[in-house]
């Protein structure tokens, strides 16, 4: 169930609520944790075991590591508990993947499996794997209620696309948390501004993006026009998601954290990476790059946890080589900046920002390609090469209808709008235009699902 | 104070549509869209393990959703006024006339056409005097450069190629924008006198008769649904006389009737003429003893021209290959030395796959 969808804003949501709140407090994590079971259910009905025998394993995992805590025994257990959910997650997501390359390789015919990967696995996952490294480490205790941790684990906000949730964020509201009409508002303003950077923004430029591939004549032009499409949309559908996710917790009394941070107006590929899906890159960051001794080793191994981590990002996105040269090309971008160019760019402060916004929108052309060729001619595309007009009628045309998109996009893209709404927040009559700015937003939003030819979230995939 | 305010008006928005979708009884078909709604899905365990409940649910969930056509009303609105963006789902309205972009030229579908038409051609038709002629969508008369169009040089060019052992007519020059309904995408009868003209100056006949107009109003063609606007409706005129009065008509798959005014007021008014898509028509003239007989292979926009030729005609058949396979047509019409006009609309060239073999 998309939370962009009318079955997930008219249907499940206002019987949650109502629900939820007619419960009494010691009620509240059964009705969650009912309710998000039927969400996983209702998008995936197939592998909801896989949800449930995860969150049962790593509960009573859990517990087995804080018992033999400091032990060897502790040790082994974390190894295999780490396998069996890895292993899960590798069996669908990387299988296929792998055959296909052996294939590739020894000119073998191995049989692709039939699987699908279960939605939301990659962030579960981690979820998870994260929890018990964190009990294995004593950073945390494990959870000493079943129920309280199955509905961290499948909390509904969070479940299918992150934010990527660490338990000890949301440990205490587990067991007890506070209704308020301030975290309920605040709630719905972050919902509403999620869902309409999904609906009004994220799905319009794909519909642009839709358009522009579909050209009978590429130029140089659309080719530019798609990459900053082609970014803004993937920002706005994964930031919006994260935006809904927060304010759906902030209903139920729940605080995550941020996982965006205006990450396109960054001065730095390192500053992008602080903004840009915050709650993986600190997972990895974590789990990852600092167990491996981080930038505190000699040079070449810190090279290697750099190429480690950034493989990882790439792969963790998805099973397929250009994920994985996203990864790459970021870790290469990262080694260059901080080895040759760091000083510079914080002294060039807007050539700063045009060299990080250039490398990102080329970042996400790699993203978004389909096979190594298309990405080659698409960035070739951009810098003139490919015998390309430059532009032509048709180009024009797209570029006219979606302007006042694509410019609105931009500016949503920084913190303008931000900036203007803290500065007329006390105005008195804000009391009044507030809520109505956010019900005429929700009913835009509604109209648009309604008359909807486009709404997949892009992060589902992962 | 304002914390209480955005947190009710948020649940009584959702709250309210939820009861309002439960209590509202759902509607069978959309007039404005011209299609069946979603019913409410059957559930059984086998449509949700598949997922066929869910999607089916998501898809009445959208479809009964109550004021359905205010918001994609209010959709367009927010297209064409705030984005200002220049079609909404292909649709763009230019001085109060409602047009769908149709673009770019489908030279694959161009070609299937004249495949198609020539083994007709080929196959039936050898003893026949065969003309052709292209009737342009409206976007042709459309003297807005803002807008993407079918490339209709090379479109007409391209069929003029392959039917060029057949004589053409040209109807280009005889048409303009105001020969169309504004929320249709078909031309108005009452404008064809000059497009008959053509014809019978072409085919050999001359017709001077006069008609009565009658109108009925309001038509809301094709286009209005689908705009969601609230624009001003056509008026839809047919045309009658005392020999129209009396032609015979026999419809292969509906009523037998030449101007089927049960058709006004329904999901498409302009069905009003021979009743609208049929495989089949023939109209026989009692009053035209000349013994000529036409063959028009068509579409939908010869329904209302036909009426208009057959005072020239004894007996005029009209073959629509959208709904029929030529092998039934050869059991239906014997191909003799009736008059042939393949007669078909840009729209359609450009979009053949619905002709069958």
């Amino acid at each position: 169930m998309l939370f962009s969808s009318i079955t997930f804003l008219y249907y499940f949501l206002p019987i949650l609520l109502l629900v939820y709140f007619i419960t009494p407090s010691k009620g509240k994590n059964i009705v969650l944790l009912a309710f998000s079971l039927f969400f996983y259910f209702y998008g995936e009905p197939t592998y909801i075991w896989i949800l449930i025998l995860s969150v049962v394993f790593n509960y009573y995992t859990g517990k087995l590591l804080e018992k033999m805590i400091h032990t060897k025994k502790a040790t082994w257990l974390l190894i295999f508990a780490l396998i069996i959910n890895f292993g899960l997650l590798f069996y669908f997501k990387y299988t296929n993947f792998m055959i296909r390359n052996l294939n590739h390789i020894f000119s073998s015919n191995i049989p692709l499996i039939h699987v699908i990967m279960p939605i939301g696995i990659s962030f579960f996952t981690f979820q998870t794997v994260g929890y018990i490294i964190d009990v294995y480490k004593g950073k945390v205790a494990a959870s000493k209620n079943l129920l309280s941790f199955a509905t961290y684990v499948t909390l509904f906000p969070q479940l299918v696309a992150g934010p990527i949730v660490r338990y000890q964020t949301v440990e205490k509201e587990l067991s007890s948390r506070n209704h308020s009409y301030e975290n309920f508002s605040k709630g719905v303003s972050r919902f509403i501004i999620g869902l309409s950077k999904k609906v009004l923004l994220a799905n319009l430029l794909g519909e642009f993006c839709k358009r522009l591939i579909g050209l009978s004549a590429p130029t140089i032009l659309s080719t530019w026009l798609h990459a900053i499409a082609t970014t803004l949309q993937i920002y706005f559908d994964f930031s919006g998601y994260s935006d809904m996710a927060i304010g759906l917790g902030l209903f139920f009394g729940f605080h995550f954290l941020e996982n965006f941070n205006y990450p396109l107006i960054a001065s730095s590929i390192t500053d992008f990476w602080r903004r840009w899906h915050i709650s993986l890159s600190s997972w990895l960051k974590d789990y990852i790059y600092i167990p491996l001794g981080g930038s505190r080793v000699i040079k070449w191994k810190w090279v290697r946890n750099i190429i480690i981590v950034w493989f990882c990002t790439g792969f963790w996105h998805g099973a397929e080589w250009n994920f994985i040269l996203w990864g790459l090309y970021f870790a290469v971008l990262l080694l260059i900046e901080k080895i040759f160019l760091k000083s510079f760019l914080e002294h060039h402060k807007v050539i700063s920002h045009i060299y990080t916004i250039l490398l990102v929108l080329i970042s996400f052309v790699i993203f978004n390609g389909d096979g190594m060729n298309m990405i080659g001619n698409e960035i070739a595309h951009l810098f003139g090469f490919g015998n390309l007009e430059l532009y032509n009628h048709e180009t024009l045309y797209y570029m006219r209808s979606y302007g006042v998109l694509l410019i609105l996009a931009i500016l949503a893209a920084t913190p303008i709008f931000t900036h203007f709404v803290q500065k007329i927040k006390e105005n008195k009559w804000m009391i009044w235009l507030e809520p109505i700015y956010y019900v005429i937003l929700l009913l835009v939003c509604t109209a648009f699902l309604i008359d909807a030819s486009f709404n997949p979230f892009l992060y589902f995939r992962f | 104070m304002k914390e209480k305010i955005i947190t009710f008006s948020f649940i009584i928005v959702i709250c309210g549509f939820f009861l309002l979708n439960l209590l509202v009884t759902d509607k069978t078909v959309s007039w404005s869209e011209r299609r069946s709604y979603q019913k409410f899905p059957n559930i059984t365990w086998e449509q949700i393990q598949n997922k066929g409940a869910m999607d089916d649910f998501d898809k009445y969930a959208l479809d009964q959703f109550v004021l359905r056509d205010s918001f994609r009303s209010l959709k367009a609105h927010v297209v064409f006024n705030v984005l200002k963006q220049l079609d909404n789902n292909q649709i763009f309205v230019k001085d109060n006339m409602i047009f769908k972009s149709e673009y770019p030229n489908n030279d694959t579908s161009i070609q299937n056409f004249i495949k198609k038409i020539m083994k007709v051609k080929n196959q039936y038709l050898k003893n026949n005097k065969v003309y052709y002629s292209i009737i342009p969508d409206k976007n042709y008369y459309l003297e807005d450069s803002t807008y993407l169009y079918l490339d209709y040089d090379a479109l007409y060019k391209m069929v003029m190629d392959g039917f060029s052992d057949m004589e053409y007519i040209e109807l280009r020059d005889v048409l303009s924008l105001s020969d169309y309904y504004r929320t249709d995408t078909h031309w108005r009868q009452e404008k064809l006198d000059k497009v008959v003209n053509r014809l019978g100056s072409k085919m050999n006949f001359t017709i001077d008769v006069t008609y009565t107009e009658k109108k009925y109003s309001p038509f809301y063609g094709v286009y209005y649904g689908q705009s969601a606007l609230q624009l001003k409706p056509d008026d839809l005129v047919y045309l009658e006389n005392e020999e129209l009065n009396q032609v015979i008509v026999e419809n292969y798959e509906k009523e037998d009737i030449l101007y089927n005014t049960d058709k006004l007021g329904s999901m498409d008014s302009y069905d009003v003429f021979l009743s609208g898509s049929t495989p089949l028509v023939t109209i026989t003239n009692p009053n035209q003893t000349n013994g000529k007989e036409l063959i028009i292979f068509r579409d939908s926009y010869s329904s209302s021209l036909a009426p208009l030729l057959i005072t020239a005609y004894s007996k005029i058949t009209l073959i629509d290959l959208r709904y029929m396979t030529t092998k039934v047509m050869e059991n239906l019409v014997t191909f003799e030395n009736q008059d042939v006009l393949i007669l078909y609309s840009t729209m359609l060239i450009n979009n053949s796959s619905t002709i069958k073999d």
